[in-house]
């Protein structure tokens, strides 16, 4: 029993690492201000961390598979927007304009998906012209973005709780655990990661790998739309730049969590972790009042050092899973699966 | 437009390395002339007074100039199946530091000026020894570089303003012999690009792009060309951020960013292989020709200013689409 238990961890190591990382930048806080154990705050931080947890599954899906998402603040901000204007304010309309603006999110991450999976687009370029041409759409619609209000009972909705825990913090750990289960314990969650390590073994394997890399980018479209009502809910109004942070944030998490992928089994979990993390580097940096700026660095730092970690654990032999994300001159997106 | 793009002539020496030839795949070479062609012709019918009016030419041309310097460098970087996201971090980071730092008159300005160069250039060489030397792929470096440098420019200035030395902006106007200093930089920039296509720099870049390992095999130095092609990337982008601030006269701590996505649209419109190995500066000098000319076509067509970042989006997704459509097919 005491040998699963080691060994489990050894496996998740990353993962531990990173929760042990997000405990160590907690208590530092702690240390710096009072108020920072409050539960009010507690609540503060994960309900931040959510937004980037929500938006981070299909980042996390595109980046398995050696992708990038980066229409999402464009694709988040047109939700929330499209949402306060043809809601109006009432709240009965959002039955039906909630799942359309999802819809929406879904065929921008559709077109994302089928350029990159059939045409060979590289997701990078791809996913950059999309978020120009929706940024486009949204000016053209709000008239150069002037920023609306949000329904009430979508505010009351997002700030509320539900069974004494917050709503938003609730969502994500449904969120959580349905992408644990895909990724670990579905045939689509083989398939991905098996696409993502090799394509071409993956489909000498028989998967179709067009079909599977093409799902990440719906996910990531659909994804990204609903955190941006959610987000909508939460900041009480829209506006077009409110999913820029939204870019480095969620694709510096699955870096984080990436790092937890080498370890074994580990996941979208990590991803959870890196949301975490983020938020409270954040709010860290802001408690010795450095502000956006510093916040940016540090971001791209993250990034940086957490990609390198994994690549040397990677070239040690440890888990061939982030060969997707990591360089390989051979194995260019073109010539991967052609 | 002396170069032909596609038709490129292999220099003589250097044999053994892969050279540039002429195929199916070099359509989208030519289409970035196509678009270009197309929208004058438009323009010309709808609105001449926006092509070819009083000052319209210069003004134009102003715009293009930094966007040429910027895709300049960006095709250097894609040739070896790289992507440089910085471009964007380098801008704002030269824009932020002009207009704080930068009030000297006359000859004064030079050192500064030529700090901001040393600034691009290292930081070029930053993210070519990070690319070269690790196992990180370019776009994950460079969105990381994007991100700090976006920072150091928040830091150095939080708003957009700021005052600029009224001696640059003097610089970057007027005429010689008649003709705008744009239109000249761009014909410069033309002329390097033919004088650079003979250099063994440049046929390393194609031979790195096309199969690194055969590269490495013909002894081609992989790591020092990675390099230069990010330093000059740099250099290029400080180049283009001292051309933009001066001539906005004020500096903007976000003001690269939009040079991203336009740096890769003209490389991509210009038909640069996004899969390395293929390209030409002067095709994608045209690309940001092409790109720039849309918001014109788009006032012409009296449409609100905001359908020109749809368009400019949609080509690039247009574009890109049809390339790889056929440089796939072509290299199959």
């Amino acid at each position: 029993m005491r040998e699963a238990v080691t060994d489990t961890l050894r496996k998740h190591r990353s993962v531990v690492l990173a929760f042990a990382l997000a405990i160590v930048l907690f208590v530092i806080g702690t240390v710096q201000a009072s108020g920072f154990a409050s539960w009010d705050h507690v609540r503060t931080i994960l309900i931040t961390s959510s937004f980037i947890g929500l938006v981070g599954v299909g980042q996390t899906l595109c980046m398995l598979t050696g992708g990038i998402d980066l229409s999402i603040p464009s694709n988040l901000a047109g939700a929330a927007v499209l949402t306060a204007f043809l809601a109006n304010g009432s709240s009965a309309s959002l039955l039906w304009i909630i799942p359309l603006v999802i819809v929406i999110g879904a065929l921008i991450g559709l077109i994302n998906g089928l350029g990159v999976a059939y045409a060979g687009v590289p997701p990078i370029i791809m996913t950059l012209g999309m978020n120009s041409a929706v940024q486009g759409l949204l000016l053209i619609y709000t008239h150069g973005g002037l920023a609306a209000a949000a329904p009430t009972n979508l505010v009351n909705f997002v700030n509320g709780n539900t069974l004494g825990l917050s709503t938003m913090v609730l969502l994500w750990i449904v969120v959580a655990i349905l992408a644990t289960v895909v990724l670990s314990f579905s045939t689509f969650g083989r398939k991905l990661y098996a696409v993502g390590t090799n394509p071409a073994a993956a489909r000498l394997a028989g998967v179709d790998v067009r079909r599977v890399l093409v799902v990440p980018y719906i996910v990531s479209g659909a994804g990204a739309a609903a955190t941006g009502v959610l987000l909508l809910g939460y900041l009480g109004q829209a506006f077009i730049t409110m999913g820029d942070t939204y870019l480095f944030s969620s694709a510096v998490a699955v870096a984080v969590g990436g790092a937890s992928i080498l370890g074994g089994k580990g996941h979208y979990v990590g991803t959870v972790a890196g949301a975490i993390i983020l938020t409270l580097i954040t709010a860290n940096l802001n408690l010795i009042s450095l502000g956006t700026s510093a916040i940016d660095v540090a971001y791209g730092v993250i990034l940086l050092g957490t990609v390198y970690l994994a690549s040397m654990r990677m070239r040690s032999g440890q888990s061939p899973r982030l060969v997707a994300m990591l360089g390989d001159a051979r194995t260019s997106i073109a010539k991967r699966w052609r | 437009m002396s170069v032909t793009p596609g038709v490129l002539n292999p220099p003589p020496r250097a044999d053994r390395r892969p050279r540039f030839k002429v195929g199916a795949g070099d359509l989208p070479l030519l289409m970035a002339y196509v678009y270009v062609v197309v929208m004058t012709g438009v323009c010309l019918i709808v609105s001449p007074d926006l092509i070819d009016g009083p000052g319209a030419m210069s003004a134009n041309f102003s715009l293009v100039v930094p966007l040429a310097l910027v895709c300049f460098g960006q095709t250097l970087v894609m040739l070896t199946r790289g992507i440089d996201l910085s471009v964007g971090g380098v801008i704002s980071v030269g824009s932020a530091l002009m207009a704080t730092h930068l009030n000297a008159k006359g000859w004064a300005v030079m050192p500064e000026v030529l700090a901001i160069l040393v600034l691009g250039t290292l930081i070029g060489v930053l993210n070519g020894v990070i690319i070269a030397k690790t196992a990180i792929q370019p776009f994950i470096v460079t969105l990381a570089m994007w991100s700090i440098w976006d920072g150091v420019a928040f830091g150095v200035l939080p708003v957009e303003g700021g005052k600029v030395s009224q001696t640059l902006t003097n610089a970057t106007n007027g005429n010689i012999v008649g003709i705008p200093k744009s239109i000249w930089i761009v014909v410069v920039l033309l002329v390097v690009w033919r004088w650079l296509r003979q250099t063994r720099l440049l046929g390393d870049l194609v031979a790195i792009g096309s199969d690194e390992n055969r590269a490495r095999l013909l002894g081609v130095r992989i790591d020092r060309r990675k390099i230069e092609a990010y330093a000059a990337c740099g250099f290029l982008a400080a180049l283009a951020s001292i051309w933009v601030t001066a001539q906005t006269q004020s500096g903007s701590p976000i003001g690269g960013d939009q040079f991203i996505l336009a740096s890769v649209a003209a490389v991509v419109i210009g038909g640069t292989n996004i899969f390395g190995g293929k390209g030409s500066a002067a095709s994608s000098m045209m690309g940001a020709i092409a790109f720039l000319l849309i918001p014109i076509l788009v006032f012409a067509l009296n449409l609100t200013s905001f359908w020109g970042t749809f368009f400019q989006g949609l080509i690039l997704i247009v574009a890109v689409t049809f390339n790889s459509l056929i440089q796939t097919r072509s290299q199959r």
